[in-house]
């Protein structure tokens, strides 16, 4: 994605940049006039567990060293706060893929079900409502808070199927939320009235044309009606020609002819990053999920030179060097993505003039599974990115098996949503919010 | 007086009475008058009827003064001056105006234009019922086959066996219980079932699927991807209901898939119920289930604003800004669609080195589609090749020439696309808008397209075809609906203490009966008119059996007489006069305006005075009959209630609910009247038998519902082809034995063949 695409977007749109700005029934524009600071969170999901000796710093504390996979977070280092020792300890029907996808973000147990995993009983969706949407709820509750959509669910390369493994974002128990993994579709949702009008422009004058052609041989009676009707069509062109309200941030450049395929991973996972920067700057969602695949996903990343698929690879033996190389490499790989995030939010200046969107926006990026090997749900991978929820970022800890109920009851409390007592599976947030300040 | 006709100077002038007597509130040329009488002086009656009404009604006040020779004469001069039909095309002739289709057309319009690129939508699906299920599931292991399974320490074991099967499954009710679908062969474990076919929609409207099961299903309707319902996943072992909605259009055919499968659930059943429009919750009748797939069809979504009914029918006469916008709203979202689907409209994949050229060609034939008709080259030059070279993608190109297609006044007006000359693309584009409210199909366009509608004898070999298309029989019931107004019939609530029985359910299986009746009548062989008014038995199944009297055993409807001699068609048939009544009692004055106006043929003007009939105002000892005829006893009102009361009054022997009764209120009915008939001469009914047996041989029925079928076919008045077109086709009908689809086909050729040159067979013959 570079600038010169700008080009061929307009071009795609048939619109020139004079024309951009039609940007109506576009409540939440103005985000200049904001009086508080917006917080924001972006929670990001890759599959299949991770390499914890590739993945979580030795040292404790501000002064730590990223290890391989975390690397491409290096110029982000002190806007950053990695949390080890978050257990998922949902129990209950499912394998541990499943719980780990869908209890990852509702952290409550899966209702009794029809679906068979890998082990342990059939099972069902998640019997509550995900952190996303919780503190959704209660942003879009307030006036102030209020945006657009509330939160926005973007997916790359997720399957068209609807399971346990594929959904962790929910409304409620049984009520999994798809995310949307296609950039065209999330642009037409984002932008979609505009792209209408611009279609609209480009026929107005063949339709004009065609009514002055048939009118030629009517009777006056029925020119009438004719006439009424160019009024109309006249009276679209009027509409469409004014802009409705200026946006402070043009759309984003879209490739027009990406195949949503496989092996354009990097392609459409770069565009939705763009939507979803633009998302934030126009301040449509205060809260979104950013879902790479799934859980058990078999995406072969042959842009990384990895053939197998990676769940199948994600099982193999610790001391299978080449599998551990390449699962390095996809590791790594998604690291990037997050810090292609963190990077496109630093150089957004925030719309009220202070800081970076990203000084305001907290990424946080996590997985279904401890390790791919084992199954396991203890110390499950947590990187938060970004500022604006009130952490003491730029360090690495090391918690004490800590129920990841508590870090999503924190989550909430940093976005403002106090009354937020517990989350999920209530007996797991006994001891509270964690205090990461 | 013999010989006053010969010299008119002798006997009273009647424009002079006219000028002196009537003018005052009817206007110089029987116009109307604001604030006295305003509606326009015109009508069918004959002279003889005209004159014995103005002896008795007119002038108003002071009736009776009008009578003998100078009512002769009055009448005579307003029967010729403005009053008759001959008169009145005359005088005010009336003209073909210009429509736009209308939102029943457009969603018509669009869905066959889609269509058109996908084979076989409207294939004849056959006579087999129900939807194919192919089961899927492992075989019960041989004893070997356990033990091998339970060998703990043997690897490589062998996969399970696989037991499939697949038969035609009358509809979508199974218990399976804790067995598998194969008790003998099947384990019942873990299975699954994926049910494919179509299913037919008599109507349009809002079609809700209900599904209940305690396993995991997907449901699709009309749509291969996305299901209507995805319920793959249980929310747990309890049986559960799940329910969404879909707007189809009726007279077409869906395609349809059921997935189920159980796994390890405790049991397994599944039940698919359905309401669709004006229905009730029910098991989808089998006779509607197809077990072929078929192709999707495009149905706007985007609500259309209602149409202009008031002159009866919906007509596209009149436009607004909401109906524009709603045009390009639907436009937008067809373009969204043929977006989504380019590749399955195309033939064509993305990657493939004739794209663009496909993309061509469907750019082209979409627009010759929507504008039913050829482009011309330079049509060809401007619309598609110029807008290709513009656009920055082909499918950039594709997008902007569907939607310029479906927003030009082209495809809105489907009178407009053709040239000065009429040709066989404009018969074409008009038999689809009679016949289909659509647009011509592949075969149609194949016809105009090699020159094959000019004779007589070509059209009527086509709309022969046309005739029996599902098509046509939506748009007929459409019309039947509104002649009988089922319309108000379906929300006729009565007293629940009065009649119990009539339900939401019992109300439905009426509607069911009339239904059954009016396609036995219309789609039999003959399809006879008088079959309408004149059959003596009624559709009944076991619940309408208990209440109209006549038991019937088991679910399906019979043909039953419950009473001989005493039912008349439509005219008595319990939907019809249910909605004719109030909720406790008969409605004499619903009934005989309903006769009158739609069945008998006499015209009727809205009432001076608005009167409503309070129950409780009246002596509680009277009749229905006494009530009615004490309420309408003012001159002002006898005009109308004369017609109204006696026609209405034959149908007293129907309460409320279209129960045979011979008490009302205590007292014998009487429904035996002497009628003051338009043809000037009296007639004594005894009942609705004798009204239909009258109807049928009545000049003015006859011509009543065949101004109506045209009005409703093709949406403007018989008169705009010729003064004639109305009296020759009733003509025609009387010949036809009364044949109304054949009716259906004379009055598509009437509206397709206007125009068109007169040398036309000639051309043909060579």
């Amino acid at each position: 994605m570079n600038s010169l695409n700008r080009r061929q977007f307009l071009r795609h749109f048939g619109v020139s940049a004079a024309s951009l700005p039609f940007l109506a029934g576009l409540p939440s524009l103005s985000a200049a006039a904001t009086p508080q600071k917006p917080k924001r969170l972006v929670i990001l999901f890759s599959p299949n567990g991770t390499l914890p000796t590739e993945f979580w710093p030795e040292e404790e504390g501000a002064d730590f060293q990223f290890k391989s996979i975390l690397q491409p977070l290096e110029p982000f280092k002190s806007q950053t706060l990695i949390l080890k020792g978050v257990f998922n300890k949902i129990k209950g029907d499912g394998d541990h893929h499943m719980r780990g996808m869908s209890c990852l973000l509702t952290a409550a147990q899966l209702s009794p079900g029809n679906i068979m995993g890998g082990g342990g009983a059939p099972a069902g969706w998640a019997s509550g409502i995900s952190i996303d949407q919780e503190i959704k709820k209660a942003l879009q509750a307030r006036a102030e808070t209020k945006t657009r959509f509330g939160s926005m669910e973007f997916g790359v390369a997720v399957p068209n199927r609807a399971d346990p493994w594929t959904r962790m974002s929910y409304l409620g128990a049984n009520q999994p939320v798809a995310p949307l993994d296609d950039p065209y579709q999330m642009f037409a949702k984002m932008y979609g009235q505009v792209k209408d009008k611009d279609s609209l422009v480009s026929i107005l004058d063949g339709v004009k044309e065609d009514m002055r052609r048939v009118s030629q041989k009517l009777s006056a009676r029925d020119k009438q009606m004719l006439e009424e009707h160019m009024a109309l069509v006249r009276n679209m062109e009027v509409e469409l020609k004014t802009p409705v309200q200026t946006v402070a941030h043009p759309m984003p450049d879209l490739d027009p002819g990406i195949e949503l395929v496989n092996d354009n991973t990097p392609q459409m996972s770069r565009m939705q990053l763009n939507l979803l920067v633009n998302a934030l700057v126009n301040d449509m969602a205060r809260v979104a999920t950013f879902q790479f695949m799934r859980s058990v996903g078999q995406a072969q990343m042959r842009w990384l030179g990895v053939q197998e698929g990676h769940h199948s690879l994600s099982h193999d033996p610790d001391d299978n060097k080449e599998s551990f190389a390449k699962l390095q490499k996809i590791n790594t790989w998604f690291c990037g993505e997050v810090a292609y995030l963190a990077q496109r939010l630093a150089e957004t200046p925030e719309p009220s003039g202070e800081g970076s969107l990203l000084d305001n926006t907290l990424l946080l990026w996590t997985n279904e599974l401890g390790k791919g090997n084992s199954h396991t749900l203890d110390n499950i991978p947590i990187v938060m990115v970004g500022g604006g929820a009130g952490f003491k970022m730029g360090r690495s800890l090391k918690l004490d098996n800590v129920p990841h109920n508590r870090l999503w009851l924190t989550l909430a409390h940093a976005m403002g949503h106090t009354e937020l007592k517990t989350f999920g599976q209530s007996d797991l947030c006994v001891d509270g919010p964690l205090s990461l300040g | 007086m013999a010989g006053a006709g010969h010299a008119p100077a002798a006997g009273p002038s009647g424009a002079a009475i006219y000028e002196k007597s009537c003018s005052e509130c009817h206007g110089k040329n029987g116009e109307g008058v604001r604030g006295k009488y305003a509606e326009i002086l015109a009508g069918n009656r004959s002279l003889a009827s005209l004159t014995r009404l103005i002896s008795k009604t007119m002038p108003e006040g002071k009736e009776g003064t009008c009578v003998g020779a100078e009512a002769d004469a009055v009448a005579a001069y307003i029967f010729d001056a403005f009053y008759s039909p001959a008169a009145q095309a005359r005088v005010r002739p009336v003209e073909e105006s210009l429509s736009r289709l209308t939102a029943a057309q457009y969603r018509n319009s669009v869905a066959d234009l889609l269509g058109r690129f996908r084979p076989g939508f409207d294939r004849p699906l056959g006579t087999e019922h129900g939807l194919r299920g192919a089961y899927s599931g492992f075989a019960i292991p041989t004893p070997e086959e356990e033990a091998e399974a339970k060998d703990t320490k043997k690897k490589d074991k062998k996969a399970r066996k696989q037991e499939n099967f697949t038969r035609v499954d009358s509809g979508l009710t199974h218990v399976f219980g804790t067995e598998s679908p194969n008790v003998e062969k099947m384990i019942p474990g873990e299975f699954n079932i994926r049910w494919t076919g179509s299913l037919y929609a008599p109507d349009t409207g809002l079609y809700e699927f209900v599904v209940t099961t305690e396993n995991g299903i997907r449901l699709w309707i009309n749509d291969a991807d996305e299901p209507l319902i995805d319920s793959w996943v249980t929310p747990g072992p309890t049986v559960r209901e799940e329910k969404k909605s879909v707007f189809l259009l009726g007279g077409k055919t869906y395609r349809m898939a059921l997935a189920f499968f159980k796994f390890k659930d405790k049991s397994a059943s599944i039940d698919v119920l359905w309401k669709p429009p004006h229905g009730v919750l029910e098991h989808i009748p089998t006779e509607l289930l197809m077990p072929q797939e078929i192709p999707t069809n495009m149905i706007v979504k985007t609500g259309l604003p209602a149409d202009d009914r008031s002159d009866g029918y919906e007509r596209g006469t009149t436009i607004s800004k909401e109906w524009d916008q709603a045009t390009t709203a639907a436009a937008l979202e067809v373009v969204a669609h043929v977006e989504a689907t380019l590749d399955n409209l195309t033939g064509s994949k993305s990657a493939s080195p004739e794209r663009v050229e496909k993309l061509k060609s469907f750019a082209q034939r979409f627009l010759e589609v929507a504008y039913r008709r050829p482009l011309d080259e330079a049509q060809k030059e401007s619309l598609v090749e110029r807008v290709f070279q513009a656009a920055p993608t082909p499918v950039v190109a594709v997008k902007r020439i569907v939607l310029h297609a479906l927003k030009s006044p082209r495809f809105l007006y489907p009178e407009l696309a053709r040239g000065d000359e009429m040709d066989d693309f404009a018969v074409a584009t008009r038999l689809a808008l009679v016949l289909w409210d659509s647009l011509p199909d592949t075969a149609l366009a194949k016809a105009a397209f090699e020159k094959r509608l000019h004779t007589r004898e070509q059209l009527e070999k086509e709309t022969g075809r046309m005739l029996l298309d599902a098509r046509t029989k939506a748009k007929v019931n459409g019309f039947l609906q509104q002649w009988l107004d089922m319309e108000r019939a379906e929300h006729a609530a009565k007293d629940a203490t009065l009649f119990p029985e009539f339900d939401e359910a019992l109300r439905a299986d009426l509607r069911a009966s009339l239904q059954l009746f009016l396609d036995e009548v219309v789609w039999g062989e003959k399809s006879d008119y008088r079959q309408l008014l004149q059959a003596d038995h009624l559709w009944l199944n076991a619940r309408l059996g208990r209440v109209y009297g006549k038991p019937v055993e088991g679910d399906k409807f019979e043909r039953v007489v419950p009473e001989a001699g005493r039912r008349a068609g439509v005219l008595t048939h319990p939907y019809v006069l249910s909605a004719l009544a109030y909720n406790r009692t008969t409605s004499p004055i619903h009934r005989g305006v309903f006769l009158s106006r739609s069945i008998v043929g006499i015209p009727l003007k809205n009432p001076s005075v608005a009167v409503a009939f309070e129950d409780a105002k009246f002596d509680p000892s009277l009749t229905m009959r006494e009530k009615v005829s004490s309420l309408t006893k003012n001159a002002s009102c006898t005009g109308c209630h004369g017609v109204i009361n006696p026609l209405g009054f034959t149908l007293e022997n129907f309460d409320a609910v279209g129960r045979w009764r011979v008490e009302d209120n205590k007292k014998p009915v009487n429904a035996v009247v002497d009628f003051d008939a338009e043809e000037g001469h009296s007639l004594h009914f005894t009942g609705p038998v004798d009204v239909a047996n009258h109807a049928v041989n009545s000049a003015s029925a006859h011509e009543a519902f065949v101004r109506e079928l045209f009005l409703y076919a093709v949406k403007q008045p018989p008169a705009a082809f010729g003064v004639e077109t109305l009296p020759a086709l009733k003509a025609q009908f009387v010949d036809d034995g009364f044949h109304i689809r054949k009716l259906l086909g004379r009055i598509a050729l009437t509206k397709a063949m206007q125009g068109f040159p007169e040398e036309a067979p000639k051309v043909a013959e060579r």
